[in-house]
């Protein structure tokens, strides 16, 4: 084989570098040609380690050539290229060699690859199939699990418990003998009957369910004919109101009226139960109503959303306004004020009605943002009343609950937090507006239970029933008797405009039977006018002489004496005394400051005013002081002394029967008349 | 003019009632107590009020020290006339005299040691008592008023000794003279009369309005007020204001006063008088009008001198009359102040 591949390599010796690939590929091309070498058994029949050392002798051999030829190409000469040559040829057959071995090398490697290979895939499949079985060995645990925890629905239903399957259940279901051994017959045992159980069940649910279905037309059916009967049973109620008048039990009207209770402030609230209660309880005279507009009232508690699109309305169009037309700042004001003192829709409306059937009628009325009550007054009488002149202001609205409490004018608020009110929109005083709005009498609050204490002013201060209820029968007391005594007042005056002083029968015995002093004017004077009087001074000092008073102008005449008696009528007369102030005209001009006497007569008739009161309720007080002063005037004129210097008889001779003419340091007359005496003696 | 108007408190009736009566109230008669630190006034309600003098005259008199300190209800009529002992009041008014006790009328709730009632003649009205006068030799007390009769009392025993009649009207005033001693006595008949003592006989009498000079006939005849300076008399009333010499009855100065004067005594060398009129007036023995000091009350009843020489810090002029107020002068130049019930 080498000699083939050195005589092919020969050739191409000069080439030394390429001629072993060549003679490796012209050697397979012979392999397939012709015969059948194959190297790779060879391969086989070696052994790698002598291949090993031949290799290594090889490689020794072609170093020591190498170096041969190197000494010889260095020594030259001829038989040196011999020499060479044949070391030459010697190296290029160990060259040979080492491709051999290179060749043996590479397929020993590729055999060695090719076999790890195999094993490898053998491997590979063997631990294929394991990972395979390995799979399905935890498949089918998993599996196996998965059987083991199944839990079949029946176990979810609660059986009963076994004793009660056995007692219960019927034979052919339970069977014992076969159910007692085998617990899986025993629950498809348990199970059937608990089947069977519920089959039961569902029919008779059925039932129930078609039951109640007829229960429910029953009960619509009913219902109609109730709702049919409401109809029915109002025109009743309404074809009995005239029974109930007739009869005086007045049930439907005083339901209405709670009704409309409802919808009261708490203070109207707190005045119309505590009244309604009086009522009822105490003063059959009284009656109590409630006026005014329902719907408004609950327009009132309007839900916060329509007034936020109110709210937002009106700024929309208040934009509008400013725009065209800015509204003045009085107008603003105005409308502020108005706001401020706003009522409440509803009044609680109470009459009173008197002995002689004159009725007061009192409307109260709540304004809300000052949370104050006021009332409105107005007395009607039985019998159309002519008016005198100087009666106009007895029973006018505005003053004739006046002071009904001392004190109580009822032109200021009682409220003290109303003045920080009024100082933002600009009222002064309520006294402006109490003709509108009602007067604000103290003793309306505390009907309607308000409380302002002024010690310790409250922030919100609540209606209260037990003050409404402790002042309700004084009040109630206090009114009428007000009431009749300015009627008997107007009444009086109606008669003392004539010049009569009206004195009843059960007053005579105050008076003597002869009376020749005459009332001959009473007319009202203005309180400015009667502070200005000169003979006043010292009402007016004393602080008795106040606006709330009326004042009147008395003229009591006898030949040429006039008495000019200034009266002071307090408007809680009867109980309160009338004042009066004296001045007689007669030679000169006497007063309390200059005539003792005069001051003894204002006296009789201001501080012993007991005595004229009269039977209760002392309506009589005014006309007895007024009977008393013209008695007072006839004793005085008659008991004048005689001036011996003056001609001529006296001009009033003595007619009364007197004791003595005059008693005392001040010689006082005698003014005090004895019944039944008839004589007259000094207190 | 503006007139200052009070403002008009709420009154219910009983403040009304009490505002009234204080109008309407007339002080009649004064007395100063022995210590001189206190002044009892009498009114015509029959009340006696306390005054501290020393308390109202203090540099700290506050309003309530013009303020009575005690006021109790003394009679059922009014109290025409009170004088003072060294220990005790005596107020009388109508019919009946009564004593108190000065230290025990500073406590409330003080009651009268004795209450006596003249024997009088009438019984259809009960006569009124409008002078008294201490006679400190006698021990006694002459009482004069509605019966026309002068009664002497016993202060010791409170029986009355005697009665002296001669007035023909009810008497208003007394006087005494010391050196005597006599008694003088006005009265509404116009007659000052003069009685001795010892033998209770009239001595003297005088008829005011039968002289020209100080006649008034249009204020009446009666004679209000008396004083006398043992040989010298003033009297006054319906007839003008008059200084009579005793022994020869006739009337020496007239003092020009139109109005009738209801009371008159002598101080130092002037005379006090008041009367209508809101003021005390001041005279020379001449007949000149000093000074004319007006009081707060529209006319005076009674003056009181308080010349106790146990108080001379208290030494003042107190006038009272129509009102509730008493004037205190400390200078006679002017009113100081007033003291109130």
């Amino acid at each position: 084989m080498s000699s083939e591949s050195s005589k092919k390599r020969k050739p191409k010796v000069i080439r030394s570098d390429g001629a072993p690939t060549e003679g490796k590929r012209n050697r397979s091309d012979t392999e397939q040609e012709g015969k059948y070498y194959s190297e790779e058994a060879e391969v086989d029949l070696r052994d790698p380690g002598r291949d090993y050392e031949l290799y290594k002798y090889t490689c020794q051999e072609l170093q020591r050539l190498m170096a041969e030829i190197q000494d010889l190409k260095s020594r030259g000469g001829k038989d040196v290229a011999i020499e060479i040559e044949e070391r030459r040829i010697q190296s290029c057959v160990h060259f040979m060699t080492l491709k051999k071995l290179n060749r043996l090398a590479h397929i020993r490697l590729k055999k060695g690859r090719d076999q790890t290979h195999e094993a490898k895939q053998k491997v590979d499949a063997y631990h294929l199939q394991l990972q395979n079985l390995l799979y399905e060995v935890m498949h089918l645990q998993k599996e196996i699990t998965k059987c083991l925890e199944f839990k079949s629905k029946h176990e979810e239903i609660d059986l009963v418990s076994l004793e009660e399957f056995y007692k219960e259940a019927p034979p052919e279901i339970s069977k014992a003998e076969v159910t007692m051994g085998d617990p899986h017959q025993q629950t498809l045992a348990r199970l059937d009957w608990e089947l069977e159980q519920r089959k039961r069940l569902a029919e008779k649910y059925r039932e129930c369910l078609s039951n109640k279905e007829k229960i429910l037309k029953e009960i619509e059916v009913k219902k109609e004919y109730l709702s049919s009967l409401q109809p029915r049973l109002n025109s009743i109620m309404q074809a009995s109101l005239p029974v109930q008048e007739y009869l005086f039990m007045p049930f439907d009207q005083a339901h209405k009226q709670y009704e409309t209770a409802r919808h009261l402030p708490p203070p109207l609230y707190v005045l119309f139960v505590q009244a309604t209660a009086y009522g009822q309880a105490c003063d059959k005279t009284l009656s109590v109503a409630i006026e005014g507009s329902v719907d408004e009232a609950k327009a009132l508690f309007k839900p916060p959303e329509d007034s936020q699109d109110d709210e937002s309305d009106s700024d929309a169009e208040e934009e509008q306004t400013t725009k065209r037309r800015r509204p003045t700042l009085g107008v603003q004001l105005d409308d502020k004020r108005k706001e401020m003192l706003k009522r409440h829709p509803l009044s609680v409306m109470l009459d009173l009605k008197c002995k002689d059937d004159s009725v007061l009628h009192l409307t109260f009325y709540y304004l809300m943002n000052l949370n104050i009550m006021t009332v409105k007054a107005k007395v009607t009488t039985a019998t159309e009343l002519i008016t005198p002149i100087s009666a106009g202001d007895l029973l006018s609205p505005d003053s004739v609950l006046s002071c009904l409490y001392p004190g109580d004018h009822g032109k200021k608020t009682p409220n003290p937090a109303n003045q920080y009110q009024f100082d933002k929109v600009g009222i002064l005083t309520l006294r402006d507006y109490v003709l509108d709005l009602g007067h604000p009498y103290l003793w309306v609050q505390k009907l309607g239970g308000l409380h302002f204490p002024k010690e310790q002013p409250q922030h919100t201060v609540i209606a209260d029933h037990s003050l409404s209820a402790s002042h309700m029968e004084t009040t109630m007391k206090l009114l009428k008797t007000r009431v009749q005594s300015r009627l008997a007042l107007h009444k009086q005056f109606a008669s003392l405009e004539h010049g009569i002083v009206p004195v009843t029968s059960d007053c005579q015995y105050l008076f003597p039977a002869k009376v020749v002093s005459r009332l001959v004017k009473w007319v009202t004077i203005a309180h400015e006018d009667y502070m200005e009087l000169h003979f006043t001074k010292d009402i007016v000092e004393a602080g008795l002489a106040g606006d709330t008073n009326l004042y009147y102008m008395a003229l009591i005449e006898r030949g040429t004496a006039k008495l000019q008696a200034a009266v002071v009528l307090n408007p809680g007369y009867s109980s309160i005394p009338p004042v009066f102030q004296l001045c007689l005209n007669w030679k000169g001009e006497k007063t309390n400051s200059n005539d003792d006497n005069i001051r003894a007569m204002e006296s009789e008739v201001n501080v012993c005013y007991k005595e004229l009161c009269g039977p209760w309720p002392s309506h009589q007080l005014l006309t007895n002081q007024l009977q008393r002063l013209c008695v007072l005037l006839d004793v005085y004129l008659e008991t004048e002394s005689h001036d011996d210097s003056v001609e001529g008889p006296k001009e009033f001779p003595q007619e009364k029967m007197c004791l003595r003419l005059f008693r005392g340091p001040s010689r006082m007359k005698p003014f005090k008349y004895n019944h039944p005496q008839g004589f007259f003696s000094h207190r | 003019m503006e007139r200052a108007v009070p403002l008009a408190v709420p009154l219910g009736q009983a403040e009304v009632f009490q505002a009234l009566q204080r109008l309407h109230m007339t002080i009649f008669s004064q007395s100063v107590s022995p210590c001189g630190k206190f002044l009892a006034a009498g009114n015509n309600y029959g009340q006696i009020a306390v005054f501290s003098l020393s308390a109202a005259l203090s540099s700290e008199a506050k309003e309530e020290s013009k303020k009575p300190v005690v006021t109790f209800q003394a009679h059922d009529g009014p109290v025409y006339s009170m004088v003072s002992t060294d220990r005790h009041l005596l107020s009388a008014g109508d019919g009946e005299v009564k004593a108190w006790l000065w230290v025990e009328m500073l406590k409330k709730g003080c009651k009268e040691l004795w209450c006596h009632q003249p024997p009088y003649r009438t019984s259809l009205e009960v006569p009124e008592i409008n002078a008294l006068l201490l006679i400190p030799k006698e021990n006694s007390l002459l009482l004069a008023g509605g019966d026309c009769q002068l009664h002497v009392m016993d202060l010791e025993t409170g029986t009355f000794t005697r009665a002296l009649r001669g007035h023909t009207d009810y008497i208003h005033c007394l006087a005494l003279r010391e050196r005597s001693p006599e008694v003088l006595s006005g009265g509404e008949d116009g007659a000052v009369r003069l009685w001795d003592l010892r033998n209770s006989k009239e001595v003297q009498t005088i008829e005011v309005y039968k002289h020209e000079e100080c006649s008034r006939p249009h204020n009446g005849r009666w004679i209000g007020c008396l004083a006398t300076d043992s040989d010298w008399m003033v009297c006054g009333g319906g007839p003008a204001l008059t200084l009579w010499h005793l022994r020869s009855s006739t009337p020496t100065t007239i003092f020009p006063m139109r109005a009738p004067q209801k009371h008159v005594t002598f101080y130092q060398d002037l005379i006090l008088s008041a009367g209508q009129g809101c003021c005390v007036n001041q005279w020379q023995l001449s007949g000149e009008l000093k000074a004319q000091v007006p009081g707060s009350s529209p006319g005076l009843l009674s003056l009181s001198l308080n010349q106790q020489p146990t108080a001379p810090e208290c030494k003042v002029l107190t006038a009272a009359g129509n009102s509730c107020r008493v004037d205190v002068f400390t200078n006679l130049g002017y009113r100081a102040f007033s003291l109130s019930f």
